[in-house]
């Protein structure tokens, strides 16, 4: 097997008293692609804001555990994070282009790390856009925000962003769920292609897309780290009953629900009103499902429940106006 | 038609008319001040009235040019004085500190904002007027007349202002996404870079706006000002002069020297023309506003 590169030790992390995750002990190697896969809040972005400690942002989150990346302790105090985080790249959900043209996006990285000279400037935007494929279609608009691009050549870009101040590892949090199948494709290719260079963790939702790219493969489930090792083996043949549930996309089946409640045509704070209600009258652990089309109802009640301390099992659309919430009585 | 329909009617109806009230007012102040002020206008000529500096109301000499001045040194410095000081502490509320201390701070400055102009005006008497005069003057070599002075003005219209343009920011502040703070975070940008770069940036136009609606304040500002700045009709040499800006001549003098011809026209001038300069100003800046949003997104 190949070096490791980020070697992740008895890791846990509490959103005030919310344990996100528990006990996470994972190596990702070197040079190659790491898909982590589970259902949705099973903390898959979470393990990601930790690699480069952008967990820091979230008021009251605290992490215990140790994350080394080329042995180096990235909580140590004496750590300088701005050196860490200049070593991966990101790449979010959301395209998110900084506010300046489409050059000083590229340039802004470099710039920040004291590269001064213009010609400088221009060679690496140009290595880096021509990298990610987008050179050819911007070269003449360099100057204009780089808001005006289509939300697939603005993940492009922010791919060439974190690109050009040389990171050794890329981690990309569902790069491609926002994006139209033909851009999907694109960035697929690209992290494919970078992958001799780079080690690259992708969080994502797409088990075919895990299954397409990735080399090496993290299952987490509520937090825990269900199962991990090379992509052939998990996918082919995994050693968990949950990795084969999730993988089949049968994960929920083998949840017996417990009660199913229909609040079509309720409003909000009703909706919440009867799920607790609802909730009210389960035993530990049992599952409740359910049914919502008010477009509030789907973040604030799973918001409200978790508040609650009930377990948000999932989330899901089912039809055009209906949405499904699974929710596991605590 | 059922009832229900009737009172969405009648609500909006009502609204409407608010509406329509709230602007018609503006425009029947405008007419009614315009109409007072045309006597003087017709006798002489709008730009000497503007331009000189000749205030000797009892000769019928009425030069504004003073009070124009002395509005814009007042205000000026209120905002050289209010800006810096409020937009660190916005950074410092909405970036750096904890939501405990953020919660803490933002009721009081809000209360700040809610004190009467009139105690603020107060405090600047007991308090930075004797300072100017006792310290700030001597130290700095500075002639001045008791403190009573355009440094004396701007520094207790700064406070003034300075909630408004505080609470304003903070929110501003906070509307910049997490994601785009962790885009240049992940570049390996400090906390300071990426609030230069990329946070004050993106919300350069709603902080332009919270110091616009600051400015607007101070240029109206009237009772506290006008007990500490002098009220001496002279154009300032320096900022520990005298100084007599527009409201506060509006203030003093109506209702007591309209036994002069022409006085109580002058009067409604001098407010006709604040009105014109606070309605320019805030034109002007929501064109600028328009402007900024469009090159930030
Ligand atoms: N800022 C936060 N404060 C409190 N709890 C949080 C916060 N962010 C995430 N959580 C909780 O931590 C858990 C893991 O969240 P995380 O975002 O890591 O999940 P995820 O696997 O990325 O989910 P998804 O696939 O939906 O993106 C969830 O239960 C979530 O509600
Ligand atoms: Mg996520």
């Amino acid at each position: 097997m190949s070096d490791t590169h980020i070697n992740i030790q008895d890791f846990n992390t509490y959103y005030s008293g919310h344990q996100a995750l528990k006990n996470i002990s994972v190596d990702i190697p070197k040079n190659q692609i790491t898909a982590i896969i589970g259902p949705s809040g099973c903390g898959k972005s979470t393990l990601l804001k930790c690699m480069n400690r952008l967990i820091d942002l979230t008021d009251g989150a605290t992490c215990s555990g140790k994350i080394l990346i080329d042995g180096e302790d990235i909580f140590d105090k004496k750590t300088d994070i701005t050196d860490i985080r200049k070593k991966m790249g990101l790449l979010a959900q959301k395209p998110t282009p900084l506010p300046m043209s489409i050059y000083e996006n590229v340039a802004y990285g470099p710039r920040i790390h004291g590269t001064r000279k213009k010609s400088k400037l221009d060679a690496v935007v140009e290595k880096y856009l021509t990298m990610v494929g987008l050179w050819e279609e911007v070269k003449d608009r360099l100057d204009s925000p780089a808001s005006k691009l289509s939300i697939g050549q603005q993940q492009r870009l922010c791919l060439a962003r974190g690109l050009a101040v040389e990171p050794e590892i890329i981690l990309c949090d569902e790069p491609t769920s926002a994006l139209d199948p033909l851009s999907s494709q694109h960035i697929e290719e690209q992290l494919l292609r970078l992958k001799k260079d780079y080690t690259i963790v992708i969080v994502t939702h797409n088990i075919h897309q895990a299954m397409r790219l990735a080399d090496y493969v993290v299952h987490l489930y509520l937090g825990e780290l269900v199962e991990h090792g090379l992509a052939s083996e998990v996918f082919e043949n995994p050693k968990e009953e949950r990795t084969r549930a999730y993988i089949d996309g049968t994960f929920f089946t083998d949840l017996a629900i417990d009660k199913e409640i229909n609040l079509k045509g309720n409003v909000c704070p009703y909706n919440f009103v009867y799920a607790k209600q609802a909730l009210h009258t389960l035993e530990k652990d049992d599952v409740l499902r359910i049914i919502v089309d008010y477009p509030t109802a789907v973040t604030e009640v799973p918001r409200g429940m978790e508040t609650d301390g009930h377990n948000v099992i999932r989330v899901k659309q089912i039809n055009e106006s209906d949405w499904e919430i699974i929710i596991q009585k605590k | 038609m059922n009832s229900r329909k009737l009172k969405d009617k009648i609500s909006s109806r009502l609204m409407l008319s608010a509406t329509v009230f709230a602007c018609l007012l503006f425009f029947v102040m405008l007419l009614g001040l315009f109409g007072k002020a045309s006597p003087i206008l017709s006798v002489v000529p709008i730009d000497d009235l503007l331009f000189s500096k000749d205030w000797s109301p009892m000769a019928g000499k009425f030069g504004f040019y003073p009070f124009i001045v002395g509005t814009f040194w007042v205000t000026g410095l209120a905002v050289i004085i209010a800006v810096p000081i409020s937009l660190l502490s916005s950074i410092y509320l909405s970036e750096y500190a904890g939501n405990r201390l953020r919660e803490t701070v933002k009721p009081l400055i809000d209360l700040l904002a809610g004190i009467p102009s009139v105690v603020y005006g107060l405090w600047g008497v007991l308090v930075v007027v004797p300072f100017i005069k006792n310290t700030l003057a001597p130290i700095l070599g500075a002639e001045t007349i008791g403190g009573y002075s355009v440094l004396a003005g701007g520094i207790v219209l700064s406070i003034m202002v300075f909630p408004v343009i505080i609470s304003i920011t903070t929110e501003v502040l906070k509307t910049v996404s997490t994601d785009l703070r962790e885009v240049s975070l992940s570049v390996g940008a400090t906390q300071w870079q990426t609030i230069k770069y990329v946070v004050l940036r993106k919300s350069s136009p709603g902080i332009f706006a919270a110091i616009v609606l600051g400015f607007s304040r101070a240029f109206g500002e009237t009772m506290a000002v006008l007990m500490v700045v002098g009220n001496v009709a002279k154009i300032p040499s320096s900022v520990f002069d005298p100084a007599y800006p527009m409201p506060a001549l509006i203030a003093n003098t109506y209702g007591e020297m309209m036994s002069l011809p022409f006085y109580d026209s002058v009067i409604m001038l001098a407010a006709l023309f604040l009105l014109l300069v606070v309605l320019i100003f805030n034109v002007l800046a929501r064109m600028v506003l328009v402007k900024m949003e469009r090159s930030v997104v």
